[in-house]
């Protein structure tokens, strides 16, 4: 039996430290991993858990990240719970399993700590691989400081392994700007935490020899179509789970997560749609703009996939000018960011100026006064009535101006 | 289309994840209509496996190393009062004729031997080799 | 909010240092913030680490501040104007040096005209804790100039976030830290 962890009232944890103390919590069966930048001392963290007698699971370390989600695969078929952690590259080699692991419908928590794709190399925070993995068949949840890494991780563990969901999901917390920035994190008791929860219930495992399955067989143009669009069923239908979590773990904690967080946004006239530790300094700077007199209003979805596209719209439908920004290189398109607000405003009617600005690649720094200058540009187009401003641009981008129409 | 009709199912009704299971009901071994001990694979086969049970000593090589699980084995007890698998014959919707079982079976005149498709079986006993003519 | 950077070198425990402190003013109700910024360097590279610390949730997460407080734990990083990158003249520089102030100041003439305390911090991690690790006495300066918490509650803080280490360590880290509350100029 695992010891028990003594924990403070309040900890002073980065995210790493409270994504790691999460999966101590839920006392996982198997992790298998390889460690990366940022996210390396989620699983060195664990691996010290597990010296110390903090964890009763098998801790495994395996060749490359590849082989770490197929081992997560594997364990997860056989009937255990399990966990891994990966960033960037990783991610990027993890994606050919992403998607078996999604389609096995096996409940793999991941912690993933984001970070940009090379080339040119990078360790620093961008939403690079979260956006690699969006069509994976995955919930992705979002976190923007250390408390709410610890908080997803956990809500995590529960949606991934209800029987009416059943999904692989992903924590996301941005590289070194979160995992890596300590602050105040309240965490709960290990058994509070492990209740919480709950047992794990194993569906059709491996492992019960008397009535064998197959998983991962071949199925065709006469099957696949079926299997994929139950699959999708089961995520376009998972927000009915999440919701119950995030109920459930306010009435645990107090801490109030919705799938479409928004600040300000009640009486806004404009809006800016941006997601992970960026919110939070764009809270900021919403401030100083309403001191100016701007009626701007913040809002993200927590869960990036399933995208909660028509709560969005329904929060959206009163704002004249959106800019929605994205901290991924968009190559050749819009941000994903602006074409799933500009999808889901379109297919209730709403008609909001739709801006785009790329931001924060590779860590570069965005202070609230550069969101304060985006909200400046989207109150011009409020203003005129129709889009007076470039499509896409740029934010704290050395060189000349550089814009999209 | 090689999936049998009675097989299609449609996406409210089909096994999450395509995890299959090989058995309708365990405790009886009724196997599931997704276990492929159901389809006839081996129709374009030319040459097959004839067995000989009396030359058989049960050593289980054949049934190691088919590919395609073709060997029917009963559960008997010895004179031991010991568990032991019988070979009693094989599967001929499943045989491809690949003789791997041919080629690993150990007794001193085989127990196993290729004989072309349209050779009836008894007739292929009646053909056997003896020990003077191995 | 007060706004606190180091300057030191990676493997000088400017993050641990960070760290701690921001751990201390945690135990006393503040929220912070403890972060550095990192490259791919090895040991040795001159690197920042950042504390914020305020009465109320931090949620700006840019990199970017206006230093209340410049802690510069390597000697070398003194010379480098970096070091008042963004500060202004109410900033407070505490740097490590065997020089005393007057010498280091005819030197390092970017420090001229600012608030600057002077610490043997290299000095006292040596012989005190036997390695050159000088984020603690930093930490023991600090305190001391800042008067941000009595000195005895912070010894009590430190001493538990320290019990990890042996005996010997914690009682090393005290001794230096209190020597340089003490020699701090």
């Amino acid at each position: 039996m695992a010891e028990r962890y003594e924990l403070k009232q309040k900890e002073v944890w980065d995210g790493n430290m409270a994504a790691s103390h999460a999966l101590r919590q839920a006392q996982v069966d198997v992790v298998a991993a390889y460690p990366i930048t940022p996210s390396t001392p989620i699983v060195q963290n664990y691996a010290q858990f597990l010296a110390d007698g903090y964890v009763d699971g098998e801790f495994v370390m395996v060749e490359s990240e590849h082989s770490a989600m197929s081992a997560c695969v594997g364990a997860a078929a056989a009937g255990g719970r399990v966990a891994t952690a990966t960033s960037s590259q990783g991610y990027a080699l993890m994606v050919e399993v992403l998607y078996q692991a999604s389609g096995m419908r096996l409940p793999i928590v991941m912690t993933v700590v984001n970070r940009a794709l090379a080339s040119p190399l990078n360790i620093h925070g961008d939403h690079g691989d979260l956006y690699l993995g969006r069509d994976a068949g995955w919930i992705h949840l979002i976190a923007n400081n250390p408390q709410e890494a610890y908080d997803m991780t956990l809500c995590a563990f529960k949606i991934a392994e209800d029987e009416r969901v059943r999904l692989p999901v992903t924590t996301n917390q941005d590289g070194f700007l979160v995992s890596h920035t300590a602050q105040v994190v309240e965490p709960l008791q290990d058994e509070v935490a492990y209740k919480f929860i709950g047992d794990y219930k194993p569906m059709n495992p491996m492992l019960d020899t008397k009535n064998p399955v197959t998983y991962g067989a071949q199925t065709e143009e006469e099957w696949h179509f079926e299997f994929k669009a139950s699959q999708h069923k089961a995520l376009m239908e998972s927000p009915v789970v999440i919701d119950e979590v995030f109920e459930a773990f306010e009435k645990l904690t107090g801490r109030k997560y919705n799938r479409v967080e928004t600040y300000k946004l009640d009486d806004a006239e404009i809006a800016l749609v941006i997601m992970g530790s960026a919110y939070e300094t764009a809270m900021v700077a919403v401030d100083k703009a309403r001191e100016e007199g701007i009626k701007v209003g913040l809002l993200m979805p927590r869960t990036f996939r399933p995208f909660p596209y028509n709560e969005i719209a329904e929060k959206l439908k009163n704002v004249k000018a959106i800019a929605a920004l994205d901290r991924n290189a968009p190559m050749g398109a819009m941000g994903a960011l602006y074409n799933e607000v500009s999808g889901a405003l379109a297919a209730n009617g709403q008609s909001a100026i739709m801006t785009n600005y790329i931001y924060g690649l590779g860590g570069r720094d965005i202070t609230a006064e550069h969101i304060l200058e985006v909200i400046k540009e989207t109150e011009k187009n409020a203003k005129a009535g129709k889009r007076v401003t470039d499509l896409q641009g740029f934010i704290n981008l050395r060189g000349p101006k550089l814009s999209f129409n | 289309m090689a999936t049998p009709k009675e097989m299609m199912t449609t996406w409210d009704k089909i096994q999450p994840g395509a995890v299959l299971p090989s058995f309708e009901d365990p405790e009886k071994k009724i196997r599931s209509k997704f276990n492929s001990y159901n389809y006839k694979v081996a129709d374009w086969r030319v040459e097959k496996p004839v067995f000989n049970r009396d030359l058989c000593i049960d050593c289980d090589f054949c049934w190691v190393s088919c590919p395609d699980s073709c060997f029917i084995v009963e559960e008997v007890v010895n004179k031991r009062g010991k568990k032991q698998a019988k070979i009693v014959g094989i599967n001929y919707n499943l045989c491809k004729g690949c003789a791997v079982c041919v080629d690993v079976c150990p007794t001193p005149i085989k127990s196993l031997l290729m004989f072309p498709e349209f050779v009836d079986n008894d007739e292929a006993l009646k053909q056997w080799p003896t020990k003077d003519n191995k | 909010m007060l706004q606190i950077r180091w300057h030191s070198r990676a493997g000088q425990g400017a993050v641990t240092g960070a760290k701690a402190l921001a751990d201390v003013m945690a135990r006393t109700g503040k929220y912070v913030q403890a972060y550095s910024v990192y490259g791919a360097e090895k040991r040795g590279a001159p690197m920042t680490a950042y504390d914020k610390i305020d009465d109320k949730p931090i949620l700006d997460h840019s990199k970017w501040m206006t230093p209340d407080y410049v802690l510069v734990i390597d000697p070398s990083l003194v010379f480098q104007e970096e070091i008042v990158d963004n500060t202004t003249d109410d900033t407070i520089f505490i740097v490590t040096s065997h020089m005393d102030k007057d010498d280091l100041l005819s030197i390092a003439k970017h420090l001229q005209g600012k608030k600057v305390y002077v610490i043997d911090a290299i000095k006292i991690s040596q012989e005190e804790i036997g390695r050159a690790i000088p984020n603690t006495p930093m930490l023991g300066a600090f305190i001391k100039v800042s008067g941000i918490i009595p000195f005895e509650d912070f010894l009590t803080s430190i001493e538990d976030i320290l019990s990890k280490f042996p005996r010997k360590i914690i009682d090393g880290n005290l001794r230096a830290i209190k020597r340089a509350y003490e020699e701090v100029k």
